[in-house]
């Protein structure tokens, strides 16, 4: 090769490099903007100030409005409330909003609103104002009778709930629990129905023998339960406007863990009148069984997935009670819980996401989770005498029973485990919580 | 029925030691604390053992042999029967070693009684979720009367229902506490 | 009509005279025009009936004579005449009437057999046109079929033709071929005796031109490299201002952003930011939504939750990176 010629190779090299090199420093500072990726946010509740509303006329006594209203959304676990002492200024309509003061509160969102009293009416205004965006995301007005007050005040929970975060609120459900108070002869076991905040209970049954297992029909109109009065266990489908009720189980051995199918027209029930604890369905019309388990385990809590149209249940097959599903009614059975030897009564949060139970880690019972889609299982109670996990409709809470000092109490979590809130302690024991339907 | 002193302290001896065994935190009973009781009693005569005044015992020039076995073996058996609550160890309707000979004699009393009545109550501790422990207890009370089955007894004459864990004999959370309350009782009628 | 005219067409009888010539002519010219495809009706003189060998003539009645002196005899006369001429008349009238009767029937023939004759007409001229159309028929398929051929004919002869030209060009390229691998070969063996000659006198040269190529590339290496420095040290230093503030804003917006609990890890929203140079937000918009309302409000929310953005001193960092800006909100790692 010539000199020439390696002399030109060289410059060419050379001028490659350069334009290489030219290149790549220009991408650097090339045209694209840049971009700045946000991938988590604060893991705490969004700051909401709820300002007490404005009152004109008598106003019926109790909790008023915008305290019920404080409560609700910090149970929720997603918000934390300004309290009013801390408020700059105590606006009741948007035009007297100062978004600045707000801002300078830390505040996300502003809740002002105003009620009025008119004959044996209770009518409220509320507005709720993004504080950031300075703009008002809700406006609306209400009305109930004076003796509706909380039941007004848990609307507009749930509309400002809704508003924020795009999922339906639950704080105008019911909750179905068995309370046990007094000892011996004395001993006595309430089937109550209150607010999602505890209150406003009432009694819908009560008895010397227990009462297990309340299930919600799902328009919210009706209780499934077991009952002890005859001396063993019997299933009950009681109505709870009327009072009436049908003793619909009454077989042989075991007649237990009602669980309503999503039309309710039928409930599955775990029955031994074959000789073992297996999963029947009985249609509520005709009264007719359906066997969907034929095991010699036992076989037992059954729930249907109203997402995906199967059932879960607790079996011990495999010599300790795990957590089962069946893609349809008597279709062969799958397991799902793998991770510990007691894993038991499942239930499902209905958007197909999770399945909640109950869950022994080493000495204690907690409640878990398995995340439907990947099989991961997370323990998200803290916890540890833990049982009767019951979901809300909207899937973000759960509520479950769980001794303190001795004594059985009922705790709200979210249901990734976070907020914990526990519902003001009762006389005695509080157990079996069921979490009922938003009806609309 | 009059009872001699050693039989009396032979009952005491024999719950005591089935009460023992429950107490352990163990998935395992003791075996052998009970056992070597049961070793001591078979063994001697009873006068050895127990000593002391047999003030309302049997006379002993009296009787012969053969009667004072047949006496003792009907003691015994009595004993036996006067235990009527039988114990499990967790998530499990396993009938353990030493109930065996007392509900041996249980079956054959009411083999010998046709008409006798008797109640099968199954129970289980408070740990775990109520429906799975309701049918926990039915296991545990279906494992005695197939066993009472077996041994002589009738179907007819038994009545099984379970209470899971609603009707605990203790209340309480310690593990003594859930240990007696994870039992079948037999409740004659 | 018809009858005739069949005759006359089918037997070979010699020409006639006259008006059978006439009407075999006008046949013809019939047939011709049939032929032609033509239909006219046509107003044919009608030849004379066979049957009626004379044309019908009403006698006219003659006048009666002047009668004069042979009264008496004329009178019988004129009255014999008279009886004759009645009789004539009646005669005349009934040969008349019997003519007029074998006339309407002459007609009614001659109708009968105009009327078959247009038959036999049409009849001809559909066997006319049918074989006709027979011959057109065929003379097209001739044609086609020699068309077909010819085609053929004439593709073979392209293929021939391309055939020839195939070889031929084969031919030129073998041709190329053998040159140019002997011009190649040449070339190499020119090359070959270059190339040691030039060696011979790089080895002369290499001693001389390698110390001054190193001291030259020496040179301009260092220059590069000192640009090259001076231009990442510019550019390090900007783009790490950069970053540093992005991971001062990425933290300041984590710590503000309250993303809904219905949040997805597939919600993806979108802000176009635009600062000031102190930092502070002139203006926030959403250019691609994440499909839910609530996210979305989440966003902008935390966006403008910021009083002062941190931004770098230097004016030309800001000015690249942080006067418009886009952030990007999707959560991961949801619990």
């Amino acid at each position: 090769m010539t000199r020439k010629t390696s002399c030109h190779k060289t410059t060419v090299k050379m001028l490659l490099t350069g334009w290489l090199a030219a290149m790549m420093l220009s991408a650097g500072n090339a045209s694209a903007e840049l971009l700045i990726r946000i991938t988590e946010g604060a893991n705490s509740a969004i700051p909401v100030s709820v300002v007490p509303f404005a009152e004109s006329g008598a106003m019926p006594p109790g909790d008023k409005v915008s305290s019920i209203v404080q409560g609700d959304l910090t149970m929720s676990g997603e918000f934390r409330t300004l309290e009013p002492s801390k408020m700059l200024s105590l606006p009741s309509k948007g035009s007297d909003v100062y978004f600045r003061d707000w801002r300078m509160l830390g505040q996300r969102y502003v809740l002002v609103g105003e009620l009025t009293r008119s004959g044996d009416r209770v009518q409220a205004r509320y507005e709720l104002f993004d504080v950031n965006q300075e703009k008002r995301i809700l406006g609306e007005t209400a009305a109930a009778g004076v003796g509706s007050v909380r039941t007004l005040a848990h609307h507009i929970s749930d509309r400002i709930y809704e508003a924020i975060t795009g999922e339906p609120g639950v704080f105008s459900t019911k909750l179905a629990y068995v309370t046990v108070s007094g000892e011996g002869d004395q001993m006595r076991y309430r089937l109550q129905v209150s607010d999602v905040d505890g209150k406003r209970a009432n009694i819908r049954l009560e008895s010397r023998e227990p009462i297990l297992s309340p299930a919600w029909s799902p328009d919210g109109k009706k209780l499934a339960y077991v009952s002890f009065e005859t001396g063993k266990p019997a299933i009950y489908v009681h109505e709870l406007s009327s009072g009436q009720r049908d003793k619909v189980a009454d077989f042989p051995g075991l007649n237990s863990a009602p669980a309503w199918s999503e039309d309710g027209k039928s409930l599955l029930m775990t029955l031994s009148r074959d000789g073992n604890a297996e999963i029947y369905q009985m249609d509520l019309a005709s009264r007719k069984t359906t066997k969907l388990t034929n095991h010699w385990a036992i076989d037992t809590e059954p729930a249907w997935d109203y997402a995906n149209k199967g059932i879960y249940f607790t079996s011990d097959r495999s010599g300790g009670p795990q957590i089962y599903f069946m893609e349809r009614p008597g279709a062969e059975p799958r397991r799902i819980t793998f991770g510990s030897r007691y894993n038991a009564r499942p239930r499902p949060d209905n958007k197909g996401e999770y399945v909640y139970y109950v869950h022994q880690r080493d000495r204690a019972f907690h409640i878990a989770r398995t995340n439907l889609k990947t099989g991961d299982e997370s323990i998200i109670t803290r916890t540890e005498s833990d049982e009767s996990p019951s979901v809300s409709p909207n899937g973000r809470l759960l509520i479950y029973a769980t001794g303190q000092n001795g004594a059985s109490v009922l705790t709200v979590v979210s249901a990734d485990g976070g907020a914990a809130y526990s519902l003001p302690a009762a006389d005695g024991d509080v157990r079996e919580p069921a979490w009922g339907p938003i009806t609309r | 029925m009059k009872l001699s002193f050693s039989t009396k302290v032979f009952a005491m001896v024999l719950s005591a030691g089935l009460v023992a065994g429950c107490s352990s935190t163990g998935e395992n009973m003791e075996d052998e604390a009970y056992g070597s009781d049961v070793q001591a009693i078979g063994g001697d005569d009873g006068s050895t053992v127990y000593g002391g005044d047999d003030g309302d015992g049997v006379s002993s020039g009296v009787l012969s042999d053969e009667e004072r076995q047949a006496a003792r073996e009907q003691a015994e058996q009595q004993a036996l029967r006067d235990i009527t609550t039988f114990y499990f160890d967790f998530d499990t309707s396993e009938i353990k070693q030493e109930a065996r000979d007392v509900l041996v004699a249980h079956a054959r009393y009411l083999a010998d009684n046709p008409r006798q009545q008797v109640r099968l109550e199954g129970h289980a501790d408070d740990r775990g979720t109520k429906e799975y422990n309701l049918a926990l207890g039915e296991r545990r009370a279906n494992a005695i009367q197939r066993f009472l089955i077996v041994n002589g007894a009738s179907r007819g004459q038994m009545e099984t229902v379970s209470y899971g864990e609603e009707k605990p004999a203790v209340r309480g959370t310690s593990d003594s506490a859930r240990a007696q309350n994870r039992r079948v009782e037999l409740i004659f009628q | 009509m018809k009858g005739h005219e069949r005759e006359t067409i089918s037997t070979d009888t010699p020409p006639w005279k006259s008006p059978v010539v006439l009407s075999v002519a006008l046949h013809v010219l019939l047939l011709v025009i049939a032929l032609a495809g033509w239909s006219w009706t046509n107003p044919v003189q009608e030849p004379e009936p066979r049957s009626i060998s004379a044309r019908l003539v009403s006698p006219e009645p003659k006048p009666s004579p002047v009668v004069d002196e042979q009264d008496q005899r004329d009178k019988e006369e004129e009255r014999r005449l008279q009886e004759e001429k009645e009789r004539q008349q009646a005669e005349a009238e009934r040969k008349r009437q019997q003519e007029e009767a074998r006339r309407k029937e002459a007609e009614e023939q001659a109708r009968k057999r105009e009327q078959e004759r247009k038959q036999q007409e049409a009849k001809a001229r559909e066997l006319a046109e049918q074989q006709a159309r027979e011959k057109e028929a065929a003379r097209q398929k001739a044609e086609a079929e020699a068309k077909e051929r010819a085609r053929q004919k004439a593709e073979q002869e392209q293929r021939a033709r391309e055939e020839a030209k195939r070889k031929a060009e084969e031919e030129q390229r073998r041709r190329e071929e053998a040159e140019r691998q002997r011009q190649e070969q040449q070339a190499r063996e020119e090359a070959e005796r270059k190339r040691k000659e030039a060696e011979r006198r790089l080895k002369e040269q290499q001693l001389e031109a390698l110390a001054e190529q190193a001291r030259q590339e020496r040179e301009a290496e260092a220059r590069r490299q000192q640009e090259a420095a001076a231009a990442r040290a510019r550019e390090a230093r900007m783009l790490s201002d950069s970053e540093k503030y992005q991971a001062l804003i990425r933290d300041r917006l984590t710590q503000v952003w309250y993303p809904p609990s219905s949040a997805t890890e597939n919600m993806v929203a979108r802000l176009q930011i635009t600062l000031l140079p102190t930092g502070e937000l002139a203006n926030v918009r959403l250019v691609s939504s994440s499909g839910n309302t609530a996210f979305d409000n989440s966003a902008l929310g935390a966006a403008r939750s910021l009083n002062r953005y941190p931004v770098p001193d230097d004016r030309d960092t800001f000015e690249r990176y942080f006067r418009q800006f886009t952030i990007e909100f999707n959560p991961q790692r949801l619990r």
